[in-house]
């Protein structure tokens, strides 16, 4: 089935899939739409069936599509970002004291706020391992850990230079040495394979919004042993509703409240889409119309390219003379193509690449074409070529 | 930052309006001519002559004191040449004000 598409002209060219992709396949939007048309099957909660149990077939979804399970440990949130506050937050008050966290300059504000607010609390004592050639090596690791570290939180793949990172190695060493490892998979689920059978993390965080193809608001992490997390969510779970202390069982451990139906039913019908479609399929053709891509912008007048040879389909650049806020904008109403300006919530990387000024970030998807590419990389050339010659007084 | 939809398109004639009281770029070549307004302390528009849509931002620093200047900009640029020298008033008052917040007892008052 072809992906519902835009009924209103003029046609867009979005590329701003690293923050929220779009459009979305036909078959998540009917999966929300049948989840709406039924009544909500609220497992504890109601004496109703017939409906689909949504969240326990995405839990089952996600543990083949991450090759880890229980079910059980895979838990829903809102985002990413609350799931990282989450496990964040949950750790600290389970650690001891001292504690030592690390983090990195490829890192999303989703990490760096939570881990410099426990600084600026005096919770914790926190170091930022530098990256080099756009990624972060195990050696930066090691070179930051001391005897109090308890926590490195960093990202799978970093959303402004669309490098991977190998976590692997960084995972055994740090279960090893009883480290508890939280990985930033916001970019990377969905776009790469990602077998946590075979990589040692204390969880790994996700979204449904980006390269899963769900619905904006659901997200989640897989947790390897629970109890490591301290509860610091309490409320209804539907189950032993006479003890008045919140369940330690999972998934209830660290979900209260009414789950996002409708968002987790995305999850799950996104998650089969990219099954059915097959990650090889969509990472070859992210990777070559991203290649083609940057072709069609490398050593043009007036464009300099920040990652010319990105894992993930994200390129950053800026357009000498103009801001990017400016560029944006530009290239959003002139020639409707949309992008991301700015820090992408990501400072310390723009730090390092562009002086922290911030640049345009093009990111693509599964439903990008290259006719889109094309006329986006024209558009570009296009406002470097008239930025660079043409600004004038009135 | 607020997005306006205006009566009528801008024209160039109001960039040389704005002119008088910013900072004015002007990239005419573009498949739609882009102009960017920045006034230090004040706002910054974006937008494109031909086009009925504008982007404002307003200073953080001193919202209050000009979340009326965009509205100022259109009403005296529809008085003429009048409405230059009304307006450069109008920046006065506020940029005492924005005086004031800054540095409330002045040594030599204002």
């Amino acid at each position: 089935m072809p992906p519902v598409l835009q009924s209103e002209q003029p046609h867009l060219i979005y590329l701003n899939n690293a923050a929220t992709t779009w459009p979305k396949p036909h078959e998540v939007l009917e999966e929300v739409a049948k989840c709406l048309r039924q009544p909500l099957h609220e497992q504890g909660r109601t004496t109703g069936n017939g409906s689909m149990d949504f969240p326990s077939a995405a839990r089952e979804t996600l543990a083949t599509f991450f090759h880890a399970g229980p079910p059980e440990h895979y838990i829903f949130t809102q985002n990413a970002t609350d799931a990282l506050n989450l496990l964040i937050h949950g750790l600290v008050k389970k650690g001891g004291v001292p504690f030592h966290a690390i983090t990195t300059e490829l890192d999303h504000n989703s990490v760096l706020r939570p881990l410099i607010t426990l600084e600026q609390e005096g919770a914790i004592s926190l170091s930022v391992a530098p990256f080099t050639d756009n990624t972060i090596s195990l050696t930066a690791i090691k070179k930051a850990i001391c005897p109090e570290t308890s926590l490195v939180v960093m990202t799978h793949g970093s959303n402004v230079l669309g490098s991977l990172q190998d976590i692997k190695p960084i995972a055994e060493y740090l279960n090893v040495n009883d480290i508890f490892f939280i990985v930033d998979g916001a970019q990377t689920a969905g776009h790469i394979p990602v077998d946590l059978s075979d990589i040692p993390v204390g969880a790994f965080v996700f979204t449904g919004h980006k390269a899963l193809f769900g619905i904006p608001g659901i997200g989640g992490f897989f947790i390897s042993e629970p109890d490591a997390i301290a509860i610091t969510r309490q409320g209804g779970t539907g189950t032993d509703s006479r003890m008045l202390t919140h369940p330690s069982d999972m998934p209830m451990r660290f979900e209260s409240g009414t789950p996002n139906y409708p968002g987790i039913a995305s999850l799950y019908a996104g998650i089969r889409f990219v099954t059915s479609t097959g990650q090889d399929a969509i990472g070859k053709k992210n990777n070559d119309l991203t290649r083609f891509f940057i072709r069609e912008l490398k050593n043009k007048p007036g464009i300099t390219i920040y990652n010319d040879a990105p894992d993930l389909p994200v390129v950053s650049f800026n357009i000498n003379g103009i801001d990017n806020h400016e560029a944006g904008y530009i290239l959003a109403r002139a020639y409707n193509v949309i992008t991301r300006t700015g820090l992408h919530c990501a400072p310390l990387v723009h730090e390092r690449i562009d002086g922290g000024k911030g640049c345009i970030r093009a990111s693509l998807s599964w439903f990008t074409t290259r006719d889109e590419v094309t006329t986006a990389a024209a558009a570009i050339r296009e406002v470097a070529e008239s930025a660079d010659t043409q600004v004038r007084s009135v | 930052m607020k997005e306006y939809i205006l009566d009528k398109p801008l024209t160039e004639d109001f960039l040389k309006f704005l002119e008088q009281f910013g900072t004015v770029r002007f990239l005419d070549q573009l498949k739609k001519p882009y102009f960017s307004y920045e006034k230090e302390h004040f706002i910054s528009i974006k937008g494109f002559v031909g086009d009925s849509n504008v982007e404002v931002r307003y200073k953080k620093e001193s919202h209050d004191l000009v979340g009326d200047y965009f509205h100022l900009l259109l009403y005296y640029y529809d008085q003429g040449e009048r409405g230059i020298s009304a307006l450069k008033g109008q920046e006065d008052s506020i940029r005492k004000k924005m005086k004031i917040r800054v540095d409330p007892m002045p040594e030599n008052g204002i």
